[in-house]
């Protein structure tokens, strides 16, 4: 890893009166437009997030995700803390710090390794009142985030879909019905926009930080609820429809344990429709950066091919009596 | 056909087990990763190799029975977005429920959703 970076990390540090030497230094990986290592300076483990410059029309900046990160650590729900932020000055431009948490990220670890199976019996509950803890933030300081009702949202949606003018009749049909749906209507919260297993450190007693705070957005909350029951996010174990470890009444009873707004669980499956249709339309985006952009990635070429995916998923919630 | 043998299916096969047989194990994990991602890649053109010709004309006949004179995804997309067909229309429904599971039968058979369909 190169000095200048070491450099750049500890004059960011410095600032908030760290001083030492970083002795290690990782690369990890860390969504389509941000860079992310962990390093460590003494005794201590600390995580660097940087904009990669290659940013995606759904991201926010990444001292933006800073400043949610660290309001919604005060509510107390499970996130790391934050330490640093960059600003003009730093070389690192859009950047923070933050303290390492340990645990698993990858999905199919959390989902199969059997240090998990205790805390794969307490997630969806603790996903749950992690979410309603989300969704309490105070949005009268965030200004920057990006604010939405289901509507607006699916328009932006269509126009981002339509740029890339690939004919997808599934994808106009969802379209369509979405927009015939009556969501109900609920005060906007602050809505984390990719709360799935990926973005969540579990450790063996369960949920220890939700991460990936690229796509938070202003809305509905239950956004949340449904994102988190996409079988997409689910990783083949289809029958557990909570991010393939839970059901539904458990994170629900998680989240009313916490908070006093009731979900109706046909609202949930309307927004689980959303959910795959904008997962699709966000492997549209990355299929297209591909095609258009300057570097090859097998990765993203073969996403175009998962778009599928969401096709069948999105028939089966609508017309198939699927869940 | 003027190539001749392999085919193209048979060279992809060649080397989709060659990567998977020899080549897997010997990288470190993350590029073992991308590696699984090659072979899945070259496994989906096996199946369009295969299949795609067929999954085609099969798709322009279904859409040619809702719209008439008109049989490509871009006219069916079209007359969903414009209303032309309604969302209760059963024919409409099925037929995006045959292309779409023709499209998983080459993009990834092994899709939780597309195997319950089709069990």
């Amino acid at each position: 890893m190169s000095e200048e970076l070491k450099e750049s990390i500890s004059e960011l540090l410095l600032a908030e009166n760290i001083d030492g030497e970083i002795t290690e230094i990782i690369p990890l990986t860390g969504g389509a437009s941000a860079e992310t290592y962990k390093f460590k300076v003494k005794q201590d483990w600390f995580v660097l997030r940087k904009g990669s410059g290659n940013t995606s029309p759904l991201a926010i900046l990444k001292k933006d995700e800073a400043f949610i990160q660290n309001e919604v650590f005060n509510q107390g729900a499970p996130v790391a803390e934050i330490v640093a932020v960059s600003n003009e000055s730093s070389k690192l431009t859009d950047a923070y710090i933050m303290k390492l948490v340990e645990g698993e990220s990858i999905a199919r670890k959390v989902l199969r390794d059997k240090k998990f199976s205790q805390a794969r019996k307490v997630l969806a509950y603790e996903c749950g009142q992690a979410l309603a803890k989300i969704h309490s933030v105070s949005l009268e300081s965030l200004t920057k985030v990006p604010r939405n009702d289901p509507y607006q949202s699916l328009e932006n949606l269509y126009l981002t879909y339509q740029q890339f003018k690939q004919p997808l009749p599934v994808f106009e049909y969802t379209f369509r019905w979405l927009k015939e749906q009556k969501f109900q209507e609920i005060e906007p919260t602050l809505v984390h926009g990719d709360f799935r297993l990926g973005n969540l450190i579990v450790n063996e007693e369960g949920l220890a930080a939700v991460i990936d705070w690229e796509l938070v957005n202003i809305g509905n909350p239950i956004q949340d609820i449904g994102w988190m029951c996409v079988n997409s996010w689910r990783f083949g174990i289809t029958e557990k429809i909570v991010g393939g470890f839970g059901n539904l009444e458990d994170l629900l009873q998680g989240y009313t344990s916490v908070s006093n707004l009731i979900i109706d669980e046909q609202e949930v499956k309307k927004w689980q429709v959303f959910g795959s249709l904008r997962w699709g339309v966000i492997c549209l985006i990355q299929t297209y950066s591909h095609l258009n952009g300057p570097t090859n990635s097998v990765e993203r070429a073969a996403i175009g091919r998962r778009v599928s995916e969401t096709e069948i998923d999105m028939i089966n919630l609508m017309f198939l009596g699927g869940k | 056909m003027i190539f001749d043998r392999p085919t193209a299916y048979e060279l992809l096969d060649a080397v989709s087990i060659f990567l998977e047989g020899k080549i897997k194990n010997e990288l470190p994990k993350h590029l073992g990763f991308n590696l699984q991602i090659a072979i899945n890649v070259i496994n989906i053109v096996k199946r369009e190799i295969k299949s795609g010709k067929e999954i085609d004309e099969t798709s322009s006949k279904l859409i040619s029975d809702l719209l008439e004179d008109e049989d490509t995804m871009k006219s069916l997309a079209d007359s969903i977005k414009n209303k032309t067909l309604d969302l209760e229309d059963k024919n409409l429904q099925s037929a995006l429920l045959e292309i779409t599971k023709m499209k998983l039968s080459v993009d990834n058979p092994k899709y939780s959703t597309y195997k319950e369909l089709i069990e």
